[in-house]
């Protein structure tokens, strides 16, 4: 165990975490703080790194499993995944800084979450610590189990304040050889909608379904993912379909330079914001928005906001009724908007950690 | 509780009229037991709800006056999750059945817990939608029943379980709070823990489900399908190592064993070669041109697995017939016994071989017929044993072997269920799978949730409130091929 700072400790093993978790009243997680919004905590609250537990457990390429140590890196992870021509579908965020542990606990998955699903979707199992220091596993490692209640989903989201995770095990997929970038550009918002719509109502398998505001009008970001040869007939076919059912000005194919997959491209303000909205309730909100950098990701269920005001972004999420989390930016809460179900979870807060020590 | 004047029967009268609380024994004969008909007991009255008011105030009943109740759509647990509680309530959901809303252009569902998991499907494919979990009672079994026990089918390595399917939820918890998360977005919680996915699985220990958000997925484009016959099980279980190798993702990849393909086509005809030792079929699915590139790659990765026949189905017929076999096969496995016990645990598929061998070990130490009849792309096994229950000690013999195949699932780095769920019928084995820390956390949590453990009462953990088994034979509707055991 070696100390950072005064008050933060990196942590090193499970036993050490048990310990320091029983040892101290006030206990803040921190893996590698790319959110830096979500460690404004006070100054009675000590800091458990666990930036140092890294590493890949268990991968074996043909069971479509990976188990990892809470802190790894997400590259680290990414790298290891593609050297076996498998990735991770739900295409967590911030890949570069987060580790892992940070990704499932603030629930961050990135575009091309829209062919297979969110982090929800791909976690098996967990390995965590609770508010009393107990050490315990949740879910399992196998692709379908439906033993025990499934506390492993729980975690997802929960940013740390039931379990603090230690180990994670993930349902991994074969990526697809080739990937193909669309834009394709509307007039209006309501037309970009359409399109989305569209889609929704069409066999089309995208790899991601974007839209965002551009200098004319609002663009349309669409990924095919497959073999390459079959690559052109589909993207003919897509945007085909797309001239003729939609109000489309033009499209044209796009290298894949990394910002047509990250939907925080170009996102610089102050404050980085995700929401949780649907398609439909797109419109109303985005009428309140206009002078925000923000994009609509996964086929609009996922909206990510820069802004230099977030008090007033505040106020339209909580007129609203949309939950957000703030991820960069000096806030006194991250969790802003619509307030979070509590009826339920603060039982199993009640039971994970009754003495309310994990913040 | 004894019957009629009771008080409590007496405060049910107050919210359910008399002709939806039955209460005399002829009326709760049906309610005794549900798919798994070796376990029954009888209820000390049914209530059937019309509306979320009625559900809510029944159980904010029971919790005042402490009775036990069960939450039933059509019964068709195969782990006796649905059984009553002896001299408890039963909530029938079954005429909660409306589909609320279908949006195609958000792709989501908002329908009632009593909804039919096929009639949802039905009523998006005008849309070019459908909804992905398939268990193999999806044309009897409830959405209810499939949140409540996380419900599977053939396509989970591909698409997940009822879990992954579910966005949001009102629910009423046990002792009467009624709460909402999710949402209609994809993401569902999004933000703060996942509580749907804390909600789905929890075998109706938590509370009841009043309303649920679905995804739907769109109809894939093209399906291809192939048959592959092998003269040995291994080399079946070898096969699909090598296609999950080659890079591809099927939607469903599906083995039976000699004894299941004789049964199958003795019931239906589906085709299949009698002299197979085992079957695999593996499907495709999705846009056309992608399928057709990933179909001949799975050919080629078929005709180097050893197959002695491989046949591909050409039209829509063709694979249906396939699938026909394939999901007559309990059923017809059911018929060559007088009584049969299937369990659903799960092994990382890479050990399936090893899995297979083992059970055929236990097969001849225990002197029983065993029919294998399995997902093998997320290595969740089905094997069937077959016994008389006329026989004495015959049905402790094969639960006996039972527990021996869970055990191993759970040696082997896998599960006791994968997709029935624990209900009454492993309950014993549950502390297999989990340590003595994890078993008192989920209790803790079933008590913090429920705080007088009326919902689903007895079921999931140890308890020595278990009927006593005993030998029912098939369930009717699995007599009549409608649902079956896996």
């Amino acid at each position: 165990m070696s100390f950072r700072a005064n008050d933060e400790t990196v942590l090193n093993s499970v036993a050490e975490l048990q310990a320091f978790v029983k040892g101290h009243e006030r206990i803040h997680v921190v893996g590698r703080r790319s959110k830096t919004a979500l460690h404004q905590v006070g100054a009675d609250v000590v800091l458990a790194d666990l930036s140092d537990m890294r590493g890949i457990t268990e991968y074996q390429p043909q069971e479509y499993t990976l188990t990892v140590l809470a802190g790894a890196r997400v590259s680290e992870i990414q790298t290891a995944l593609r050297a076996e021509g498998q990735y991770l579908p739900f295409d967590p965020l911030f890949a570069n800084r987060a580790s892992i542990g940070g990704a499932v606990a603030c629930n961050l998955s990135g575009s091309r979450r829209h062919r297979y699903g969110g982090i929800r979707d791909f976690i098996l199992g967990a390995a965590v610590v609770d508010g009393l220091g107990r050490a315990f596993r949740v879910g399992g490692k196998v692709v379908k189990n439906a033993a025990g209640f499934d506390l492993s989903k729980f975690l997802v989201g929960s940013l740390g304040k039931y379990a603090i995770m230690t180990e994670l095990t993930f349902k991994v997929f074969p990526d697809a050889p080739a990937f193909q970038g669309l834009r394709l550009r509307y007039d209006s918002l309501d037309e970009a909608l359409n399109a989305v719509f569209r889609c929704n109502r069409s066999p089309q398998e995208l790899d991601l379904l974007d839209f965002a505001p551009s200098d004319q009008g609002w663009s349309l970001l669409a990924g095919l993912a497959g073999f390459q040869d079959t690559l052109p007939q589909r993207a003919k076919q897509f945007v085909a379909m797309m001239r003729e059912e939609t109000a489309l000005l033009d499209a044209m194919e796009v290298e894949d330079d990394g910002t047509l997959r990250d939907p925080l491209a170009g996102l610089t303000g102050n404050f980085l914001v995700k929401v949780v909205i649907s398609p439909r309730q797109i419109p109303r909100f985005d009428a309140l928005v206009r002078d925000m950098q923000r994009r609509y990701s996964a086929g609009g269920n996922v909206a990510w906001l820069a802004t230099e005001d977030i008090g007033a972004l505040k106020k339209i999420l909580e007129a609203q009724q949309l939950p957000g989390i703030v991820l960069r930016g000096m806030v006194a809460c991250p969790l802003i908007g619509k307030p979070l179900e509590n009826a339920l979870a603060a039982r199993v807060k009640r039971v994970l950690d009754p003495q309310d020590k994990l913040v | 509780m004894t019957r009629m004047n009771h008080p409590f029967i007496e405060a049910l009268g107050k919210i359910y009229p008399a002709d939806r609380l039955l209460t005399r024994d002829v009326e709760l004969l049906p309610y005794e037991s549900d798919a798994l008909t070796a376990f029954q007991s009888k209820p000390g009255a049914v209530a059937l709800p019309v509306n979320e008011a009625e559900i809510i105030d029944a159980v904010r009943l029971c919790h005042r006056m402490k009775v036990p109740f069960v939450a039933r759509g059509s019964g068709t647990s195969l782990s006796g999750g649905s059984l009553p509680i002896a001299d408890g309530l039963m909530i029938g959901l079954n005429r909660l059945n409306r589909i609320k809303k279908i949006d195609p252009e958000q792709r989501i569902a908002v329908v009632e817990p009593g909804v039919i998991n096929l009639h949802i499907s039905e009523a998006a494919r005008q849309y070019g939608l459908y909804y992905a979990p398939d268990p193999s009672s999806q044309s009897v079994c409830t959405i209810g029943g499939n949140i409540a026990f996380n419900s599977g089918g053939a396509h989970c390595l591909k698409y997940g379980m009822t879990s992954n399917h579910v966005l949001g939820m009102k629910v009423v918890l046990g002792d009467g709070t009624v709460t909402r998360f999710g949402s209609e977005s994809i993401e569902g919680v999004g933000i703060g823990p996942d509580l749907v996915g804390l909600f789905v699985g929890s075998e109706g220990l938590f509370g009841i489900a009043l309303e649920i958000t679905l995804r739907l997925m769109p109809t894939p484009q093209l399906y291809r399908t192939v048959m592959a016959a092998y003269d040995n099980l291994g080399r079946a279980g070898d096969a699909v190592s090598m296609v999950v190798a080659s890079g591809l993702l099927p939607g469903a990849m599906e083995i039976m064993d000699r004894l299941a393909i004789k049964a199958a086509e003795a019931s239906v005809g589906a085709g299949y070669p009698l002299h197979a030792e085992a079957l695999l079929i593996v499907e495709l699915e999705g846009e056309a041109p992608q399928v057709e590139a990933e179909f001949a790659q799975l050919r080629a990765v078929i005709e180097e697995s050893g197959a002695f026949e491989i046949r591909e189905a050409n039209s829509e017929d063709e694979r249906a017939r396939i699938w026909k076999g394939r999901k007559s096969a309990f059923s017809a496995v059911g018929r060559l016994s007088p009584d049969y016990i299937v369990q659903d645990g799960v092994v990382p598929r890479s050990r399936l071989g090893e899995a297979l061998v083992k059970i055929d070990e236990l097969k001849a130490e225990y002197q029983l017929d065993v029919a294998n009849v399995f997902h093998a792309g997320d290595g969740n096994l089905h094997p069937l044993i077959l016994y008389n229950g006329r026989e004495a000690g015959a049905l402790e013999k094969a639960e006996a072997l039972a527990g021996e195949i869970l055990a191993m699932c759970v040696d082997l780095g896998g599960s006791i269920t994968g997709e029935h769920g624990v209900g009454m019928e492993k309950r014993e084995y549950l502390p297999t799978m989990f340590s003595p820390v994890e078993m008192e956390i989920m209790r803790d949590l079933r008590r913090a949730i429920d705080p007088e453990e009326i919902a689903n009462r007895g079921k999931m953990f140890p308890s020595g409130e278990a009927p006593a088994l005993q030998m029912r034979g098939m369930h009717p509707l699995e007599r009549q091929g409608v649902i079956s055991r896996e």
